[in-house]
């Protein structure tokens, strides 16, 4: 019976390829979009992981630019004092604040992110942190560090130097972070000090990182910073939160577009099992002649479609492994704020939803099909096409 | 040879509704065929003879009137029955041979075995292919042989299950002279072996050659 599927199959070749194309595209799309989700997601977490903070104290504004923004690198025109620093010292529930300058240099068409960071603080929030060469001293303000990207980019090593035409000053590198797979590995870190005097906003800062003694207590350290004035506290599962909303936002439209894809389809597999079905009319007929009864007439065209719908989700399933680097540039193009990588692996559970799905359809697909050709009369049917 | 009755009707009638009007195709026809009988249907256009043949073979229902197939009505079966009997005991051959283009000889021949639960005994193959002289031809599509051979592959297909009884509507409508009587000659010689053949044909030169039970039907009557 197998044989005989297969045959037929094979009867139509462009036919069989197209159909299994159209199949194989929506659900490489589908598939796409949900491991691509999952491993937005946890890349998110991962990356708030290493930035090794409970929360960010940031001054009071739209909190969705002070979350993501902070967490990207980017720029916010509004800054906390320095005695805002000391304040938040002064709680005693909190183990580390560490102040940082955060700024964007524009220069030609590049954008470099600018961290002035208050060594010897910051050290402890980034515990896993690993330099070839040495980080600067808080006094060293013509040294610098560099993440592993920004080395790779600009070809740097330790001991080069590095000329900021804006500044007109030159900076030697005596750092070069190791890989951390986060943002920090695109960033340029100077001093503090050194930061806020180029920038001529001496005594600004954009944001206090604070690691909390113990987490049961993070809400009473909310309490008090919220006393603080023009200022705010964004916490990492906020920051979490916000982004995901706005991934959410795209997602819902890229979902009805996906969902159309499918319904296509399936809509071109019910096409080419009915166009097949009629097409074979009369051998339908023949076969139920020479004693096929309607059950193996509905395993005949139940099968063939089963097996158009699995290539297809095979094809599907192969598209998404080979093309999980096209998805990802694409979908960072049309979603900002993404994380630096994003981790996509093969999920089993959504490919057996996937699986489950094809199923469906194909059960879908071939009951018209098979209503047809199960009310056939052959012997009207044979007569009726004599050629 | 044989006496045994293996069909049978008795005041059949068929009457097709065409919109308001009714089609009487098929008045009062009295039939007995016996095992090993070679027959054939003739008749003019219109006179009912492929009616006749479906109505005997199960796959159209009489307006009045019995068939009985081996001591069993089958006009009043239902169709599933009717499906195992047919699979088991008939075969059928039609004038356009109704071959699967994208499978070979072989592969069209014992087509029946799929829906058949007998096994697929490969001497019995080739015994049958041997008597139609196919044998050379087995590997080949039926694109790739005349219509001679391609109605003697249809004949090999219908008697792969072995039936009691072979019906063939216009065997030979599509066939030359020639080819026509080779199939006609097959037909004798199975007849002899022990099938029923019931052969439907307007080919009149053709049956006066061959030692045949006539039944002539003229606007559905045996005359
Ligand atoms: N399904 C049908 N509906 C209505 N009328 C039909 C139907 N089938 C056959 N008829 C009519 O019944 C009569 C007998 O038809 P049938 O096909 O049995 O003739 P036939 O002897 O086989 O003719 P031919 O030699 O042309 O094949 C004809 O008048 C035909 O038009
Ligand atoms: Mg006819």
């Amino acid at each position: 019976m197998l044989i005989l599927i297969i045959k037929n199959i094979l009867r139509r070749k462009i036919r069989t390829f197209l159909t299994v194309l159209g199949i194989g595209v929506a659900i490489f799309l589908l598939f796409s979009l949900l491991t691509f989700n999952q491993g937005y997601k946890n890349s998110l977490i991962k990356e708030l992981d290493l930035l090794g903070v409970h929360m960010l104290a940031v001054p009071k504004g739209c909190p969705y630019e002070a979350a993501s923004l902070i967490v990207h690198g980017g720029i916010i025109p509004k800054y906390l004092k320095e005695e805002d620093l000391k304040t938040i010292k002064n709680i005693p529930e909190v183990e580390i604040a560490t102040p940082i300058f955060l700024a964007q240099l524009v220069e030609d068409d590049r954008i470099s992110i600018i961290y002035g960071i208050d060594i010897e603080s910051y050290k402890k929030v980034k515990k896993y942190w690993k330099v070839k060469g040495r980080f600067f001293e808080n006094n060293e303000n013509d040294k610098i560090v560099i993440g592993s990207d920004v080395a790779f980019q600009e070809k740097l090593t330790v001991g080069d130097e590095i000329y900021f035409r804006k500044f007109n000053k030159i900076y030697q590198v005596v750092g070069i972070l190791e890989y951390t797979g986060g943002q920090d590995d695109g960033f340029y870190f100077l001093p503090l000090k050194e930061v806020q005097r180029i920038f001529n906003k001496e005594s600004l800062i954009t944001a206090i990182g604070i690691k909390v003694k113990n987490l049961e207590k993070i809400e009473e350290v909310i309490k008090k910073l919220e006393e603080i004035p023009d200022l705010q506290v964004v916490t990492m599962t906020q920051v979490l939160g916000t982004i995901l909303n706005l991934i959410g936002q795209a997602n819902s439209l890229i979902y009805t577009i996906i969902i159309l894809a499918l319904f296509i389809s399936s809509l071109g597999v019910i096409n080419t099992m009915l166009i097949s079905v009629l097409e074979r009319r009369r051998e339908i007929g023949l076969l139920k002649v020479i004693g096929a009864n309607n059950w193996d007439i509905v395993k005949l065209i139940f099968f063939e479609t089963l097996i158009l719908v699995i290539l297809g989700a095979l094809l599907g399933i192969i598209l998404t492994i080979g093309g999980n680097k096209f998805i990802e540039t694409f979908i960072k193009e049309i979603i900002t704020h993404s994380p630096k990588k994003i981790e996509i692996n093969f999920d089993w559970k959504i490919a057996a939803t996937i699986f489950l799905y094809s199923l469906t359809i194909a059960i879908l697909a071939s009951i018209y099909p098979i209503l047809k050709a199960i009310n056939l009369r052959p012997m009207e049917t044979i007569r009726s096409s004599d050629e | 040879m044989n006496n045994e009755i293996i069909l049978k009707t008795e005041k059949l009638n068929k009457i097709y509704l065409r919109g308001e009007e009714r089609v009487w195709a098929l008045k009062d026809i009295d039939l007995t065929i016996k095992k090993g009988e070679f027959v054939a249907i003739l008749g003019p256009s219109g006179s009912g003879k492929t009616t006749l043949l479906n109505l005997l073979s199960g796959f159209d229902k009489p307006t009045s009137g019995k068939i009985i197939f081996l001591d069993k009505e089958i006009s009043l079966m239902k169709e599933k029955e009717l499906q195992k009997i047919r699979s088991k005991y008939v075969g059928f051959i039609f004038q356009n041979f109704l071959l699967f283009p994208h499978l070979t000889v072989y592969e069209n021949i014992t087509l029946p075995f799929y829906f058949n639960k007998r096994k697929d005994k490969k001497e019995k193959i080739y015994e049958i292919a041997e008597k139609l002289s196919l044998i050379s031809r087995l590997k080949h599509r039926p694109s790739q042989l005349s219509g001679g051979e391609m109605q003697k592959v249809a004949i090999a297909r219908a008697l792969i299950i072995e039936p009691l009884i072979l019906f063939a509507d216009e065997p030979t409508g599509n066939l030359d002279s020639e080819n026509a009587f080779n199939i006609f000659k097959i037909f004798e010689t199975l007849s002899k072996e022990g099938y029923t053949v019931v052969v439907v044909t307007h080919n009149w030169e053709l049956i006066s050659k061959f030692n045949v039970r006539k039944i002539n039907l003229k606007d559905g009557k045996i005359v």
